[in-house]
């Protein structure tokens, strides 16, 4: 289970907090130009805002398009950091230390970005305070009696994602307190001021230490049944939808929340791979840390292919000539039968085959190419169920019709993906990406036993 | 809250598509009285174009034995809207008249409620609607001209419904019998009829393959109509016997379960899924 | 005995402890040799149960026939029940021993020993495919009804389904004993030559070319290994089959894609509530608890709740969408197994598979009792059960006759309540369930003793700082 040396704790603090005390030379460059992007794709949004929805390519059936499909994405991403840190953590991985940080950061960026997108999506997002969506930022209209819907699964998702959102962020500064104080230790002037603010007093003594573990168990078994329901919320968005005959399905709550993490932990074992390589921190993610997520990963993906089967399965079960319809332009229509089929071999077949095998998932290039296949094809998979199931919406042929995305539609897209990349460059500057804490607490755990001739790795456990 | 003269409707439309040419009357005249943008070329081919009533056209056969079918589709008022509870902000509603209707000031346009319309009659305006000059003074006083960025769809004509409303309350006599009104005030096919107080589309239709009035209203022409709808729908309810071949009522994509205001006339099978070869 | 508690270690008493590793076989092959007056108590009233569950099936066969899938409604319930733990308490296994869930040792032979109770369940399929409507229409293509009725079958392969599920349990059967055979043949090999009579020459038979080489041991891990995935596969598509051709496909409309995940995790929280109830009585009456530490109680009333977390997950991601939906089969579909005629019998099911297990297993110092956890598991058990008779009776009674036939449920139907015989099946058949595992824990040991002796290395005290913790070997 553990390889690698083991490490001081002096070693540890110098090489995690690397990227904070001093940075690279090509990271501003880089962030300037994910800035550039990012600015480009605000720039689009903002045309869009001014010119109308006309410069994108919706049209009356499928009035829902890229715009929601990243949205839903992005939302799946975000559902790795849970996945791994609280249940991990409730389970005691050892394997999962190195990687919880990452997690939880990525879970919150890409939850803000995932949160633009319906904002641009609306009509009028100027007028968006009179829907639930706004409401942490812009106070609501109560004065004239007006309420939200709260019969919409619209009102339920904001809902359900402010509540992860605001929760996750508990999360991870929870995580990072005793991290702020090593920094606070080690910086000084304005820096060490604000590191002193955020560690709060911590001073690493044994209560300290034992609420601050309570509040992480507390947290991870609170949060979970926030980010069960998010997605599942998400997929309600569709799943209540009865005239879009492919979207009413029962299976879709678990179906999103099974594919979400599915994406959600490559994305994660995509980040930890690139930290890896920029930041050089071989002996913390090690090859044992992504195999182990790989071997998770063939769990979470054939629970997901599961899900897939019974979704498509249950379409055709029902022999309802506007499903059939539906079915009939996912699977033999191109270009959408291509896609559908890249989709499936990029999800499942593809990516799987290689974390069968084991070296395979100790090789880092690969195991890269799996993961970013692995989220090609869930982005491709709400795409294809977001647009086939609006342009067969039902059995009126004369009002099918199908999509095209504009140039706008992509740009902001991109954008997106600038941005979650930018904003986790940016915040490896400000907090260590992986827990200096729990490294070193999974240093002291670490030890052996012999049976016989052979030695094992143990790890003392605390129950 | 609660007022006596609470006006007691339930606005229905009939379709007879017997009757129904294809003439697009209807489309033209709900252009010009709803304030509708000019459907260009272009709206047309981005599968963009304003259309609160549509004439659906479907051939039927193999060339050159073709007939044309036509079904004229408009918003169907549906009594259990799937529309309606997906709204964030409550932008459309139900009204106590049998309508959905549509708020345009509280519309953020998040397009669910189209979405989730079966029957697409749900329009959402892509670009800031533009007249030429020349047709400025034309648009319609009593309807409001939509900005982009928001759902709009048919409203039965409601602004003529109000004005009729406020004729028979200005004048406050019965138009036929002279008598003065007391206690509900109630507008009646009859008074339709005198005032023009149909929706354009009905008025417009050369066929009178459009017939509309209150569902409540004994002498109107469709009470009937839904009668009949009504009873199928109970007894498929209660698992009886349906006769379909002494009816031609139907609505629209029954499964679906929205039960519209809208009843079409057609021998049709009325579940044609039920009977769907293997 | 050497299975008592370790002495200096207070503060963990009851966790992770194993007697020392010479005396485990002796030990619990006498355990398994003894017959306790309660044990045959046990033996005598299960087996009058089993007699009371075949006269109610000749009853049943006489009265009824084999023609409509009515009458047989509950029995078909019994049988999904017994299904449900026979199938997902072997996986329970193999799934812990995939994960190297250190806790899982002596829980891993009880959960195996239910797949011998599964010939019973491929017993009692052999009537319920004959009691199954066709998917052809006998009537032909009638107005208003299907040519071939709505099912996963689509097309319908020839036999389909009747003999195809057929073979699927017997395929489960079969697997499920493989995995027995397989885990169990170290522990017989090494007690064939101490075992006498026809145990011995069981376990000869079954055994004997056991001699415990490193090549063998190899050859039987990977087996286990790869038998477990297989097994998996088979147990989630057969729970898939069961739930649509006898539940699902028998109500016209009922077209729910997640019901099939639906019955398998209710499954899976059934048999390992099972388990938990089976692994209690052992600790508490059969002399065990030396064995069988809180630990496993501990560890596995998590998984527990989990999967009851998740039943009431899926439930709702059924109803809310169907409630939401608002579709007049939908709604008839809802009144009918929900709120409507089987409403107590949901409530019953709501109560026993999700509240009240939820209720004990949020409590942390229950759960780490034993009691807490088993009290737990019979509720799910009690909740499975209910489970089954809402939906498979429900099922078998929806459309009765032609009506099978029809594309979409129109009316509410009735309920059918049990009659005599009914009781004497459903009652009969759980007791003659535990009659044959009763039976099968004398044949074989019911602890996995290699596993057991395999804990003893990887586990030992050790200091850290001021404290004494345990230490757990992680072999790749």
């Amino acid at each position: 289970m553990q390889e690698g040396k083991p490490l001081q704790s002096k070693q540890i603090n110098r090489e995690l907090l690397l990227t904070i005390l001093n940075s690279p030379k090509w990271f501003f460059t880089t962030v300037s130009v994910l800035g550039i992007i990012v600015m480009v794709a605000m720039g689009a949004a903002g045309y869009m805002i001014n010119q109308g929805f006309g410069v994108t390519g919706l049209n009356r059936p499928v009035m829902w398009g890229f715009f929601i499909t990243n949205f839903v994405f992005w939302i799946g991403i975000s559902h790795a950091g849970v996945m791994l840190s609280a249940i991990l953590r409730l389970s005691k991985a050892e394997w999962r230390r190195p990687a919880t940080r990452a997690a939880e950061i990525l879970t919150v960026f890409s939850l803000m970005t995932a949160m633009t997108m319906p904002l641009i999506h609306t009509g009028r997002p100027w007028r968006t305070v009179y829907w639930i969506y706004t409401l942490p930022f812009v106070p609501y209209d109560y004065a004239r009696g007006i309420w939200p819907n709260v019969r919409t699964p619209l009102v339920w998702d904001p809902s359900a994602v402010y509540t992860y959102l605001t929760s996750s962020i508990l999360f991870v500064v929870v995580a990072l307190i005793p991290d702020f104080a090593v920094l606070r230790d080690r910086t000084t002037g304005m820096s060490h001021r604000i590191y002193g603010l955020l560690a709060m007093g911590w001073q690493g003594n044994a209560r300290q230490w034992k609420l601050q573990i309570i509040a992480g168990v507390l947290l991870s078994a609170l949060i979970l049944p926030v980010f069960v329901s998010v997605h599942s919320i998400v997929s309600w968005d569709f799943g209540m939808a009865v005239s879009v005959k492919s979207w009413h399905s029962t299976v879709f709550a678990p179906y999103f929340v099974v594919g979400a993490v599915h994406s959600g932990v490559s994305a994660v074992a995509f980040v930890l791979i690139l930290l890896r390589y920029v930041y050089g921190w071989q002996n913390y993610i090690r090859h044992e840390h992504i195999d182990a997520l790989a071997r998770l990963l063939v769990v979470v993906a054939t629970g997901w292919f599961y899900f897939l089967v019974m979704e498509i399965l249950f379409g055709f079960y029902g022999r309802e000539a506007d499903e059939i319809a539906v079915r009939d332009y996912q699977f033999m229509v191109s270009p959408w039968n291509i896609w559908m089929m890249i989709f499936v071999g990029v999800t499942y077949f593809l990516p799987v085959a290689i974390w069968l095998s084991r070296s395979a998932r100790r090789n880092l290039w690969i195991m890269s190419l799996a993961c970013i296949s692995v989220n090609i094809g869930m982005w491709l998979e709400r795409f294809l169920i977001i647009v086939p199931g609006l342009a067969r919406k039902q059995l009126l042929t004369f009002d099918w019709y199908t999509y095209t995305p504009s140039a706008v539609e992509w740009i902001i897209v991109g954008g997106t993906f600038a941005m979650v990349t930018m904003l986790m460059l940016v915040i490896a500057r400000v907090v260590p990406l992986i827990p200096l804490y729990d490294i070193k607490e999974g240093e002291i755990l670490r030890t052996e036993i012999k049976i016989g001739r052979v030695t094992v790795p143990a790890v003392f456990r605390e129950d | 809250m609660v007022t006596t003269n609470k006006i007691k409707h339930k606005w229905g439309m009939v379709v007879d598509l017997d009757r129904c040419t294809g003439c697009q009357a209807c489309v033209i005249a709900c252009q010009a009285e709803n304030n509708i943008p000019i459907n260009t070329k272009d709206y047309f081919q981005q599968r963009r174009a304003y259309e609160w009533i549509r004439i659906e056209r479907y051939w039927e056969g193999e060339f050159p034995n073709v007939k044309a079918k036509f079904i004229p589709i408009l918003c169907q008022h549906c009594e259990n809207a799937p529309c309606e509870p997906v709204c964030p902000v409550f932008a459309t509603y139900h009204n106590d008249e049998g309508m959905n209707v549509q708020v345009y000031n509280r519309c953020i346009g998040t397009r669910y409620c189209s979405v989730n319309c079966p029957y697409s009659a749900r329009m959402f305006n892509y670009w800031q609607p533009n007249w030429p000059d020349s047709l400025r003074n034309q648009l319609n006083p009593d309807v409001t001209v939509r900005t982009r960025g928001i759902m709009e769809k048919c409203t039965f004509c409601v602004q003529r419904l109000r004005r009729g409303e406020v004729n028979v309350e200005q004048r406050g006599i019965e138009p036929l019998t002279g008598e003065k009104i007391t206690g509900e005030r109630k507008l009646n096919y009859r008074q339709m009829q005198e005032g023009n107080y149909l929706p354009a589309c009905v008025q417009s239709c050369p066929t009178n393959a459009l017939q509309f009035a209150d569902q409540y209203d004994e002498t109107g022409p469709v009470k009937e109509r839904f009668d009949e709808a009504n009873e199928i729908v109970e007894k498929r309810h209660h698992g009886e016997h349906i006769d379909e071949n002494h009816t031609r009522t139907y609505r629209l994509f029954e499964e679906v379960g929205a039960s519209p205001n809208l009843i079409y006339l057609k021998k049709v099978e009325p579940f044609p899924l039920e009977k769907r070869p293997r | 005995m050497a299975a008592a508690e370790p002495k200096g270690h207070g503060q963990h008493s009851g966790m992770w402890i194993y007697p020392d590793a010479k005396v485990i076989s002796q030990d619990v092959s006498e355990k398994s040799k003894d017959m306790a007056k309660p044990f045959r108590t046990a033996l005598v009233v299960t087996g009058i149960l089993f007699i009371l569950a075949i006269v109610g099936f000749i009853a049943r066969a006489a009265d009824d026939g084999f023609d409509e899938i009515g009458p047989w409604g509950y029995y078909t319930a019994l049988f999904s029940m017994l299904f449900m733990v026979t199938s997902g308490a072997p996986l329970a296994a193999c799934a812990f021993r995939f994960t190297k869930s250190h806790w899982r040792r002596p829980l891993s032979r009880v959960a195996e020993l239910f797949s011998i109770v599964s010939i019973l369940n491929l017993l009692m399929f052999i009537p319920m495919m004959i009691v199954l409507p066709s998917l052809e229409n006998p009537a032909g293509s009638v107005e208003g009804q299907m040519e071939l009725r709505r099912s996963i079958w689509f097309e319908g392969p020839i036999g389909a389904p009747h003999a195809w599920n057929l073979a699927g349990v017997a395929f489960l059967t079969i697997t499920s004993i493989a995995i027995l055979w397989t885990s169990a043949i170290a522990d017989m090999g090494e007690a064939r030559h101490s075992a006498t009579g026809l145990k011995g020459w069981l376990y000869r038979k079954l055994a004997g070319g056991w001699y415990g080489t490193k090549r063998q041991w190899n050859v039987q891990k990977a087996g286990l290994a790869l038998l477990g995935a297989f097994y998996f596969m088979i147990v989630v598509f057969m729970h898939f089959t069961i739930s649509s051709d006898y539940a699902q496909s028998l109500i016209p409309g009922w077209k729910d894609s997640i019901f099939p995940v639906l019955y398998t995790v209710t499954a899976f929280q059934a048999s390992l509530g099972a388990i938990l109830v089976t692994l209690f009585i052992l600790r508490r009456w059969g002399g065990y608890e030396g064995y069988i530490g809180k630990s496993t109680f501990w560890s596995a009333s998590k998984v527990l709740l989990g999967l009851t977390l998740l039943w009431v997950y899926h439930l709702f991601a059924f109803f809310i969408t169907f409630w939401y939906g608002r579709l007049e089969v939908e709604q008839n579909i809802i009144k009918y197994l929900i709120v409507d005629t089987y409403s107590v019998i949901f409530l019953l099911n709501l109560a026993f598979s999700f509240v009240l297990p939820f209720a004990v297993l949020v409590w942390n110092p229950v759960r780490r009792s034993d009691w807490g956890p088993s009290l737990a598991g019979l509720l799910a058990l009690i909740g499975g059960l209910m489970f089954n008779i809402r939906i498979f009776v429900g099922s078998a009674n929806a459309a009765p006759g032609e009506n099978i036939y029809h594309f979409l449920l129109h009316k509410v139907p009735a309920p059918a309540y049990p009659d005599i015989w009914d009781l004497f099946i459903v009652v009969g058949g759980l007791g003659a369930a535990v009659f044959i595992y009763l039976v099968s824990t004398r044949i074989l040991p019911i602890l996995s003793i290699w596993e057991v002796k395999e804990g003893t290395f990887y586990q030992k005290w050790g200091k850290l700082h001021r404290g004494e913790y345990q230490i757990l070997g992680k072999p790749e």
